[in-house]
């Protein structure tokens, strides 16, 4: 120990010190110095990790202290927070946090601490390997949050080019030495156009129309024809759900319907429709309650913030809040600005010029904002609603309520009354019961032992339970008298002692209850225990607790009936009128900013602000006393200037077009996310939307009208080209896409003519609030609807199976661009799927009762499912299938096997 | 095996990858030096190369079934000499001490209680965590903590992080199975693959409120077409697609698309056959308990997970649950609790004998628990809140120590005290036990590295045999 000393003294290069200082280190060598590297190290070094913030490995870091600013008063030791954790008196702060140190230990801490903490150790790396974000300067010069470029259109010449984005999009191809494919042909166009904009097939008659159309505007014609349907809503306003990571019920915890949530996605669908100005659907959805003239659309469109999943019965209501304004600025940052706010709620960003204060800043705002209503139910808190209800309705709904009570009541007296005759009966034959247990040992199996209750009308599983208990109470005087008849075998003796204690017991508490009627106990103490243990709801004859254990068929059948007759009357209940969403609540000028994001831990307040690296004018928004300031944040936001509005929404349209964005991370312009593949083009496309007037119907127009977009999905060099750029960055061809679960769906019940395209309107098969499921696991929603997907309900965590196959997004989070994989149990729904076996069986109908010759029926066939005629060679094939099947089967299901069988083929399910 | 074009990005390649269950394809396209977010190879040598995680849902009492406390029956009834938790989830009463007795079993003589009579035999097997403590006091919370380890995200299951990091070994069966999940907290989030390639994700057989004897993968059986029109149908298809993918470029996910059908052909022979337990005999039925309707559902479960492990899955989830509250034991403990035990006591010890007499329990990692414990102060007058401060869950097979108990909690029972394994250590040791670095296992997603375990987890090397 000596020599490590000095070794280290001429490391660190002290001068010579005083003797006393030389007995603090000494000390500090021999007692502390082995603690910390034993119990500290491991989570507080440079070395490894800093936790908290916290470096123990040096005199400096010692006395820097943590995140919560110093952990010791040199010479006091009570004073000293290290002193506090490791003596384990605060529950939350308590170290180290396995295994706590001796006592002795935590009193040599103390020693060195009033000795005033003499430490030798001098630190040769502070704050190295710490991983910072930009600064708000340098992120002013990183492209996202540079102004949009004011930039010039390329001058460029050629067949290819139908409007600007193609002079770019050229621009960059010929840099690159590649060559744009060629246009698509009508019958790939008409196809991919109607399936891009509004999800379905073109019919025979449209595809026929646009075809035999020679004028030169007949594309464009087909694309105002397109974005006047109301299916384009239907379409597009699905993209935007996504980002709105949309859902009809909770999730996470407590997975309760969002009754009114419809009201939200029939808003989005409705402003595609009218194409709302993007601005304004920006502001409606953050600060809709705010604005001047807001009304029951705006109201509505706050959904926006109050869709997301909660954790409804966290029982600390702090946390939840803080949760809750967590998800509500992740998913606004993500889907508005291509920003993960997220990510600064402990910490400065990583990596983007965000900082933890511009986090507080803008939480400070939906801190003043009201997402939570005041009622609740059990653990479960509301969320807000704007009630729309007039008095009226309000009466209407006690009648319902007062109807669903009693329904609920009907089938909970009749499990009461039948469990009462359960208990009664067993109470009856409680002597049968003890008898009967003589017979077997703990550990026979229930078929075996209800060959014993039988004869004597017993219950099986209560006679299983009352082994048991037996079993366990082996100690307990009132069947420990059971045991020792039962081992010496004396079954008779055994029922006679049994027999007549309740006997007297009974008689004895009868006798008691004429003099007292309230009367529940027994003064003698045996008769006490006999009645005790008879009366014991959970004693030696408890009734099952699980309705299938303890009732028999019929009884169970009938619960089950008056069970499922309550469940149909509250899913279809009406509600009360009310707009999910969000208003203000208790406005704040400032709130703390949490360390480490931890609630408890609460550090410096922060104002109201909106990040500082996308102040363009050094300044944010003024934010009214009196309001919460979303307004003013989302008047902001659509501020020409602001360098990420316009740019994010631009990329997501491209995105949806393309399938995949100018900027792949639709949901990440920060440094970690992808950079343009064209810059300018971006740019000038951002500029196009705002002079628009934020129109995304222009957008379409523009985007659908170049030569771009209407490349074809293969290229006469494409391997050559495919080995330079992999990913068609550069846009020499279309990208060949598959159809998303909604249009795949749409587009089997759409081309076997059993699509319903009814539009909005409550879809959800739940009352506002009901659990999807409880405990139960049991859930009783059904998508055999035949209306278009869009309507079809969004269950967290239990996803239609179909859509969570084919890539639906997760609901709990914004998804930009939607994945398109491959696997295997896709395969199985195409194959296995009774939508998918039943549309075959109606296009088979349909197509045999339309058409008489093979050859016609194959034309009609191939023309509803892929939008073309069938090639010679496929003529050919058809007939050898439809013979082989008809062979033993009948026709109609030789040709449902052979629709069923163009549904699963490529050429149904991708787009070229 | 699909022959990759070499020019394809490896977002196309996981695509295609996952065409088939099975990450062979994966894992060779993974160790491609090329690809820099391939799963890392790890220097911890594996113990084990398979898992199957015994959820008790609801959360099972430690104090009455694996962690006994003198000192609760000594001070029954008076108040906990120490602080609650700040927040708790229900109002909690004075102390409670358990209706049931521990008993010393085995070798090592380590205590279990009575409602576990079968399973105690095989206390020489078990490795006893006795200070596993969690985050969140609510079941949802607590579900999706043990699973994915985050209770605010929607993250990868550990056993997408376990598929994903190993891959499978059989090309017809999906690498991650959870037999009968309840859909309840959290639901599909808890076997869910997150943002890991969709192959990770669990293939659940049922639900929750499904009888083990009627489950199915959705989709696996046509009830309407015989396999022979489907074979012809099957045919058809590649034809068509066959012409379709003539007519573009070579694409790795179209030439994926081909294959997936027979894929999914090959896998609605083969589910049929491990559901079928006709080729067992009448002794495992009876040590699984099948013959007795008390212990029927969750024996099958554990069958099955013993013919799934056995066929090269990865990993296998059984859920003990029903149409009620599961282990929730809030009030009337011991009627529950009594219940619960007498129905997964049998199978879990037929389970593990089993296991064991094929030689697969060596490299085996079992893994018994709920979401949390529950207090041992009183809820009401009978029952038990939610505990996530300290409880207990076991091990077994998988390069654990047998009859070995590691960390304890409190004198009564409360907060995890000695060698706390919070979630995360227990992910961590899990991960490191199947021969994978935590800290290395990661998945760049939204620019970033992710973890199972965060920026947390720590190894309890001491549990390792």
């Amino acid at each position: 120990m000596k020599t490590r000393f000095i070794v280290l003294l001429a490391l660190a290069g002290v001068v010579r010190p005083c003797q006393g200082a030389v007995d603090g280190i000494a000390y500090f060598e021999r007692e502390i110095r082995p603690i910390l590297v034993r119990h500290c190290y491991e989570c507080h070094s440079t070395d490894s990790k800093v936790k908290g913030g916290l470096r123990l490995d040096s005199r400096e870091g010692v006395e820097a202290g943590g995140d919560h600013g110093a952990i010791l008063v040199k010479g006091d030791p009570e004073a000293s927070r290290v002193i506090v954790a490791v003596r384990y008196q605060d529950g939350d702060l308590q170290m180290p946090p396995s295994n706590p140190l001796s006592r002795e230990q935590v009193s040599k801490l103390e020693h060195w601490i009033a000795m005033g903490a003499p430490d030798p150790r001098i630190s040769s790396r502070t704050n190295q390997g710490r991983l910072e974000g930009m600064s708000p300067s340098e992120g002013r010069r990183f492209w996202s949050f540079q102004p949009l470029a004011s930039v010039g259109i390329p001058d460029r010449q050629s067949p290819f080019i139908q409007n600007s984005i193609d002079r770019f999009v050229l621009e960059t191809l010929e840099e690159k030495q590649l060559r744009p494919a060629s246009r698509a042909d009508k019958t790939t166009l008409i196809r991919r156009v109607t399936q891009d904009l509004t999800g379905l097939p073109p019919t025979a008659g449209e595809i026929t129309a646009f075809l035999s159309d020679e004028s030169p505007n007949a594309f464009e014609r087909v694309v105002e024809r397109l974005l006047s349907s109301p299916h384009y809503g239907v379409r597009w306003g699905r993209h935007w759900l996504d980002v709105a990571r949309y859902a009809d019920s909770n999730g996470l915890d407590e997975n309760i319907g969002f009754g009114n949530a419809w009201r939200y996605r029939d808003y989005v669908v409705q402003s595609f429709n009218d194409d709302k100005p993007y601005d304004q659907f920006l502001i409606e959805q953050l600060a809709g309650d705010l604005v001047p003239g807001a009304n029951q659309e705006t109201l509505t469109a706050t959904g926006f913030l109050q869709l997301g999943p909660k954790v409804l019965a966290e029982p600390d209501v702090e946390k939840l809040q803080w949760d809750v304004i967590d998800e509500q600025l992740d998913t606004m940052g993500k889907t508005f600005l291509g920003m993960t706010f997220g990510c600064a709620r402990c910490h400065d960003h990583k990596f983007d010029p965000i900082k933890q204060t511009d986090y507080y800043g803008l939480a400070a705002i939906f801190k003043g904002t009201r997402t939570f209503g005041g009622e609740n139910m059990g653990a479960i808190k509301f969320w807000y609603e704007h009630s729309i209800a007039s008095e009226e309705d309000k009466a209407r709904l006690k009648e319902v309520d007062a109807e669903l009570k009693n329904l609920n009541s009907a089938a909970s007296a009749y499990k009461n009354k039948a469990v009462s005759r359960i208990r009664t009966e067993a109470r009856a034959n409680a002597v049968e019961y003890l008898v009967a247990c003589t017979q077997f040992d703990s550990s026979m199996p229930l078929t075996d032992l209800a060959r014993i209750a039988a004869p004597k009308a017993l219950h099986p599983r209560i006679l299983h339970h009352c082994r048991k208990h037996l079993e366990y109470h082996r100690e307990d005087p009132f069947f420990a008298d059971w045991h020792r008849y039962a081992d010496e075998g004396k079954v008779e003796a055994l029922r006679d002692h049994y027999a007549s204690l309740f006997e007297k017991a009974e008689k004895a508490l009868a006798l008691a209850r004429k003099e007292d009627a309230k009367m529940t106990s027994l003064k003698d103490e045996q008769l006490e225990r006999a009645r005790a243990a008879l009366d014991d709801k959970a004693g030696f004859l408890a009734v099952p607790t699980v309705d299938a254990d303890a009732f028999g068929e019929e009884t169970l059948a009938e619960y089950f009936r008056l069970l499922a007759v309550a469940r149909a009357f509250e899913s279809t209940a009406p509600d009360a009128p009310a707009l999910m969403g969000v208003g203000d609540g208790e406005v704040v000028d400032t709130v703390p900013l949490l360390i480490r994001g931890d609630w408890k831990r609460r550090g410096r307040e922060v104002a109201r602000a909106v990040p500082q690296v996308m102040r363009w004018n050094g300044e944010g928004p003024p934010f009214q006393r009196e309001t919460s300031g979303r307004l003013e944040l989302a008047r902001w936001m659509v501020d020409p200037r602001h360098p990420l509005t316009a740019r994010v929404m631009v990329n997501r349209l491209w995105g949806w077009h393309f399938g995949a964005g100018l900027v792949a991370s639709t949901e990440n312009f920060g440094v970690m996310g992808d950079r343009p593949s064209h810059p300018e083009l971006l740019d000038w496309l951002a500029r196009y939307f705002v002079q628009s007037g934020w129109s995304i119907k222009a957008m379409h127009r523009l985007i659908l009208g170049s030569g771009t977009w209407q490349m074809a999905s293969h290229h006469p060099k494409e391997s050559e080209y495919q080995a330079m750029d992999p990913e068609n960055r550069w846009l020499w061809k279309q990208n060949l896409r598959r159809l998303s679960a909604e249009q795949i769906r749409d587009s089997v019940l759409a081309v076997s003519g059993r699509l319903d395209r009814c539009l909005g309107g409550k879809t959800l098969p739940l009352r506002n609030r009901q659990f999807v499921f409880n405990h139960t696991s049991e859930d009783h929603t059904t998508y055999d609807s035949l209306r278009r997907a869009i309507y079809l309900p969004v269950i967290r965590n239990h996803l239609y199976p179909f859509f969570q196959q084919f890539d639906f997004p997760d609901p709990t989070m914004p998804t930009g661009v939607r994945q398109e994989t491959v696997i295997a149990p896709q395969a199985l729904v195409m194959l296995n799927d009774p939508l998918m076996l039943d549309s075959a069986t109606a296009l088979a109908e349909t197509i045999l009762g339309g058409h008489e010759t093979f050859e016609d029926r194959l034309q009609a066939i191939y023309l509803r499912c892929l939008g073309r005629v069938p090639t010679k060679a496929e003529v050919e094939r058809g007939g050898e299938f439809i013979g082989i099947v008809t062979a033993r089967h009948s026709v109609r299901k030789a040709w449902a096997l052979y629709g069923q069988g163009l549904f699963a083929s490529n050429g149904f399910l991708y787009l070229k | 095996m699909t022959v990759l074009h070499p020019g394809y990005t490896r977002r196309r390649m996981l695509q295609t990858a996952a065409a088939g269950f099975g990450g062979m394809v994966l894992n060779a396209l993974l160790a491609s030096e090329t690809n820099p977010q391939r799963a890392k190879q790890s220097q911890v040598p594996a113990r084990a190369r398979r898992m199957v995680f015994l959820f008790m849902k609801g959360g099972p009492s430690h104090v009455d079934t694996f962690d006994p406390k003198p000192l609760l029956d000594r001070d029954h009834g008076k108040p906990l000499p120490f602080d609650l938790p700040e927040v708790t989830f229900a109002k909690q009463g004075n102390l409670l001490k358990s209706p049931w007795t521990f008993h010393r079993h085995g070798a090592s003589g380590l205590p279990v209680s009575e409602l576990f009579p079968l399973t105690a035999q095989h206390i020489d097997d078990l490795c006893l965590l006795r200070s596993v403590h969690g985050t969140n006091p609510a079941h949802g919370g607590a579900a999706l903590k043990l699973h994915t380890g985050s209770d605010q995200f929607v993250r990868p299951s550990f056993g997408s992080w376990i598929t994903y990091g190993l891959g499978s070994e059989n090309e017809n069966l999906p690498a991650f199975i959870t037999i009968c999940p309840t859909l309840a907290h959290g639901g599909v989030n808890n076997w869910g693959a997150a943002f890991l390639p969709s192959h990770c994700q669990g293939t659940p057989i049922g639900n929750a409120s499904q009888s083990a004897s009627q489950v199915a993968v959705q989709h696996i059986a046509n009830a309407r077409t015989s396999a022979e029109l489907q074979r012809e149908q099957l045919k058809l298809i590649t034809g068509f697609n066959r012409d379709f993918n003539d007519s573009t470029a070579p694409d790795p996910v179209l030439e994926g698309r081909l294959n997936s059908y027979e894929l999914a052909f090959r896998m609605q022979a083969s589910m049929p056959e491990l559901q079928d337990f006709s080729g067992e005999s009448r002794s495992i039925r009876k040590l699984y308990g099948i013959d007795d309707p008390v212990t029927e559902d969750f024996g099958r479960q554990c069958l099955m997970a013993r013919r799934f492990l056995e066929r090269g899955v990865r990993f296998v989830q059984v859920t003990h649950s029903d149409s009620h509250v599961q282990w929730d034991q809030h009030s009337n403990l011991y009627q529950g609790h009594t219940k619960n035990a007498a129905e997964v006591d049998r199978p879990i010890a037929g389970f593990l004998a089993d296991l064991k007499a094929r030689g697969l329990l060596e490299d085996t990692l079992v893994l018994w628990g709920g979401e949390f414990g529950r207090t041992p102060t009183v809820q009401g007058t009978d029952g038990r809140d939610h505990n996530p401060h300290g409880f207990s869950m076991w091990m077994a097979g998988g390069g654990v120590k047998g009859g070995f108990a590691y960390g304890a909690t409190d004198d009564y029972g409360y907060y995890a005290a000695e060698n706390k394994m919070h979630v995360h250590d227990l992910h961590a040791t899990a991960l490191h036990l199947l021969g994978l670095d935590h800290e290395q296992l990661t998945y760049r997603y939204a620019g970033r590295d992710f973890r199972l375990t965060d920026v947390e987890g720590r190894v309890a090397k001491a549990i390792v045999a």
